[in-house]
């Protein structure tokens, strides 16, 4: 019998409504498998909690401040309802308009998603954490407001709710305990997606309130927007960064390595993730390299926003989206390139791949560079020897590109020629598991958000990467890659690595494909992945 | 009369609600697109959850489109509720039972308005006119009492798993228990008017006689008017309940989960497109920058200054 029951009807209710205790989450494998010598989990200080959100489990992703009156409070509830309705009109939700409907509308609470969602199951079963939880709020608040009946009636047909800042500032920060990996919704036998529902519901906070996480809004779409890049990089910067990154690369292969940009007609634009530039900049090289190799025409753009691909408006504003997209759009179309080439970067290649697929017309083709980089491999007479990668690999799978795109096996067929140890991680492909970074989870990190997405939603992916090198010698002494093409993910890998010492206890280093593809070059003479400098 | 002027009414309720709110989804604007892999018409990449666009430059490629493989993912959840077989057995042989109990009633009620169209040709249905007729009296005879027992089972452990489950039990309301007692209900009527009228074939084939030629309905045994009227009451309740999936969820499947068309220039999609960025937006943050009137196109390609972006 459960003892830590927790309904529906307690978001309304002042006061947290779950803890987090390490000692309830599943746990992990050897060495990391006693608590006691992992990293703790930050509680937050009194004060902090008092001013700020009202927070489900202690955790705070947004930290929204307790409004200073009663009026302010009647404010926030009525502009949380007025966006609420806004959300099932047309005029204002036309892009995600029908799905939303068919999710308020049928779900069953059959309950059968609930253990495919990692960070529920990684959670030890935590209430606030289910699927269903945040899906049936939302679902009670249009019965009630959107779509009201006589209130008995709604009470009998799906239960009450009621509106109170407890309810919005313990909603807002649930919208983000949910990486929308969509896991959920391949198992739902009737079609209802909770991770749309989730989406959503962050829609109504930012479009109509204004409430986002920082790192999404503030330094993310509208930092791109302005400056031109989520990294604060503009077109400048970025070229500067690029010309030091050509030269340093270029000493290394020992030939020259030179971005293009601003290519009129070229085959390809290439679109980074620019956060790849600062972090990790043997990715863009890497690219530049095997394009070169390739004798493709390719250019990358120093127009504002055409040097990053990345589009968190796809994670909680469809005007934040459209903005972005719309530039890279507008950016392609003046170059007159043939394609659009989106780097390893899953949300990048989703925004641009499918999502704003209906506002591109066809006007630039795109395609993710998997499918490119499969292309340069087995067709453009390069030569390979995959015997330098003679180290464990697995593959990460990132939801956007396999979920949301079904692009699952370009990437392998090049990994299992180049890399002869590669092995998958399970599940993988098309249901494989988030990193536990999506969402924009990866760039957040404020109050104690690190802890919770590496103890908890990152949890299962480290678990995953732990049991792919299981038939290998435990410790540091063999390097175990863990190859992860996309942006957002690698960040989430690298943070997991970090917090749980994992590159000392188990000698796991992380990095993209493409990396992979140069190191196997017969023409790089030197390690192109030197694990000495990672 | 009552009883026939009711089931018209019931009929009429449930076509005009269910097709009502049918055309609502149908005709709400295309969505952006949100489809999830496994795309089974993605032919000869769909065992392992792949799409065209595994393709470098796939859009100077043929798009094949494997429709019966649809059919081969949609018959085994119709049929056999394989989503809940796989994700969630222990709720499965409740919810087999359940479904299959009514699939099994409506089975029934074809044959009966089958066995009703015959009469009217002078080809009565019952167990001493040959062949055929004896396979269709024998089968309205026992499909009700099969499809029954089984339903009565599939509510009674639905039932109770909803209440000892805490799972379960806290994302219940009331409807639920009452949606199950009112569906076992109609079994349980079922089976104890199949059981106990000897003429329980002849009695529900003139009750459809009667309903077609708006004749007399001959006196049936009270359980078949409680059967009867509970069916009509959840006639007219289900368009108000979610259990109207037994037919949205074409729209869950094939109008999201497996959407994937791409927009091409002038295409039927691209038109609408068009027209719903002439939508005026009137998202009230400050970062949108609406006034009520401008439209998408108008918000999407301009953005509101820094001055505006004092937010949270
Ligand atoms: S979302 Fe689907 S699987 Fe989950 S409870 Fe609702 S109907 Fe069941
Ligand atoms: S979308 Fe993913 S993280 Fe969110 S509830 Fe579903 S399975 Fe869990």
């Amino acid at each position: 019998m459960r003892t830590n029951i927790i309904k529906i009807t307690d978001i309304s209710k002042p006061g947290q409504l779950t803890e987090i205790d390490l000692q309830e989450l599943a746990p992990l494998p050897p060495p990391y498998d006693d608590y006691r010598n992992l990293p703790g989990f930050k509680k937050l200080p009194k004060a902090t909690m008092e001013n700020l959100s009202d927070s489900p489990d202690g955790v705070l992703a947004t930290g929204l401040s307790r409004p200073a009156s009663k009026e302010e409070e009647e404010r926030l509830i009525n502009l949380f309802i007025s966006g609420l309705k806004k959300l099932f009109t047309k005029e204002n939700n036309w892009t995600f308009l029908q799905p939303l409907i068919l999710s308020m509308e049928h779900c069953a609470k059959c309950q059968t998603c609930n253990e495919e969602c990692p960070i529920y199951e990684e959670s030890g079963h935590n209430e606030v954490y289910r699927p269903t939880y945040r899906a049936e709020i939302l679902r009670r608040l249009y019965f009630k407001y959107v779509k009201p009946t006589n209130p008995l009636m709604r009470k009998f047909m799906q239960g009450d709710i009621e509106v109170n800042w407890e309810l919005i500032s313990k909603l807002f920060e649930l919208s983000y305990r949910c990486t929308l990996c969509r896991r959920c919704a391949m198992s739902c036998p009737i079609g209802v997606d909770n991770g749309l529902i989730t989406h959503e519901l962050r829609k109504i906070f930012s479009s109509e309130m204004g409430l986002a996480p920082k790192e999404l809004h503030e330094k993310g779409t509208v930092q791109q927007l302005i400056v031109g890049s989520s990294t604060g990089m503009n077109p400048e910067v970025v070229k500067d960064n690029m010309e030091f990154i050509d030269e340093d690369i270029s000493e290394r292969v020992g030939f020259k390595v030179e971005t293009k940009w601003d290519v009129e007609g070229a085959e390809v634009l290439l679109i980074h993730n620019a956060g790849e530039i600062l972090a990790w900049p043997d990715n863009p090289a890497a690219f530049a390299i095997l394009l070169d190799a390739a004798g493709i025409t390719w250019t990358m753009s120093s127009e504002l926003v055409g040097y990053d691909g990345v589009n968190y408006g796809l994670f909680y504003d469809d005007v934040q989206l459209a903005r972005i997209a719309m530039k890279h759009l507008e950016i392609a179309k003046k170059l007159k390139v043939k394609k659009i080439v989106m780097g390893e970067c899953g949300h990048e290649s989703k925004a641009l791949g499918v999502i704003a697929d209906r506002i591109f017309e066809g006007a630039v083709p795109r395609e993710t560079a998997m499918t490119l980089i499969e292309d340069i491999v087995f067709n453009r007479g390069i030569k390979f020897d995959p015997s330098k990668n003679d180290f464990p690999v697995t593959l990460h799978d990132p939801c956007n590109i396999t979920r949301a795109m079904g692009v699952i096996e370009p990437q392998r067929r090049v990994l299992r020629y180049i890399a002869p140890k590669f092995r998958e991680m399970t599940p993988h492909g098309v249901n494989n598991y988030c990193c536990g970074g999506g969402s924009g989870f990866a760039i957040m990190s404020g109050h104690n958000f690190l802890d919770w997405r590496m103890h908890i939603s990152g949890r299962r992916k480290f678990r995953q990467i732990l049991e792919a090198f299981k038939d290998e010698p435990p410790g540091k002494e063999v390097p175990k890659y863990v190859c992860a093409p996309c942006s957002n993910c690698k960040g989430q890998i690298r943070d997991l690595i970090d917090f749980y010492g994992a590159k000392e206890k188990s000698g796991l280093y992380y990095g993209g494909l493409v990396e992979l593809v140069v190191n196997a070059m017969v023409d790089i003479k030197d390690k192109f992945i030197d694990f000495d400098m990672m | 009369m009552i009883l026939l002027i009711l089931t018209y009414i019931a009929v009429i309720v449930f076509l005009y609600f269910n097709i009502r709110y049918g055309y609502k989804i149908a005709s709400a604007p295309v969505h952006l697109r949100w489809e999830l892999y496994p795309v089974p018409h993605e032919k000869g990449r769909a065992q392992y959850g792949g799409s065209i666009l595994e393709e470098v430059d796939w859009w100077t490629k043929p798009r094949e489109k494997d429709k019966i493989a649809e059919l081969k993912v949609m018959i085994p959840e119709i049929l056999f509720l394989k989503a809940i077989w796989e994700h969630n057995r222990p709720l499965w042989l409740g919810s087999f039972a359940f479904h299959w109990g009514l699939y099994i009633l409506i089975g029934n009620m074809f044959l009966l308005i089958l066995s009703t169209i015959l009469g009217f040709f002078g080809f009565s249905i019952n167990a001493e006119q040959g062949l055929i007729a004896s396979i269709i009296f024998y089968l309205i005879k026992w499909l009700p009492i099969i499809g029954s027992v089984i339903g009565i089972i599939g509510g009674i452990r639905l039932f109770m798993q909803r209440i000892v489950d805490t799972d379960l039990r806290l994302y219940s309301s009331a409807s639920h228990y009452f949606n199950i007692i009112l569906i076992t209900l109609i079994y349980i009527t079922a089976l104890l008017w199949a059981v106990t009228d000897k003429n329980f074939v002849n009695n529900s084939i003139s009750f459809y006689s009667a309903l077609f030629t708006f004749g007399n309905i001959s006196s049936l045994p009270l359980v078949a008017y409680i059967h009867i009227y509970t069916t009509l009451f959840f006639m007219i309740y289900l368009p108000f309940t979610h259990m109207t999936h037994f037919f949205s969820k074409y729209f869950t499947y094939h109008k999201v989960k497996w959407e994937d068309e791409p927009n091409l220039p002038k295409s039927k999609i691209a038109q609408k497109v068009s027209e719903y960025l002439n939508y005026p937006v009137t998202w009230a943050a400050p970062h949108i920058g609406s006034d009520g009137r401008k439209n998408w196109i108008a918000i999407a390609s301009t953005f509101p200054g820094k001055e505006n972006q004092n937010e949270n």
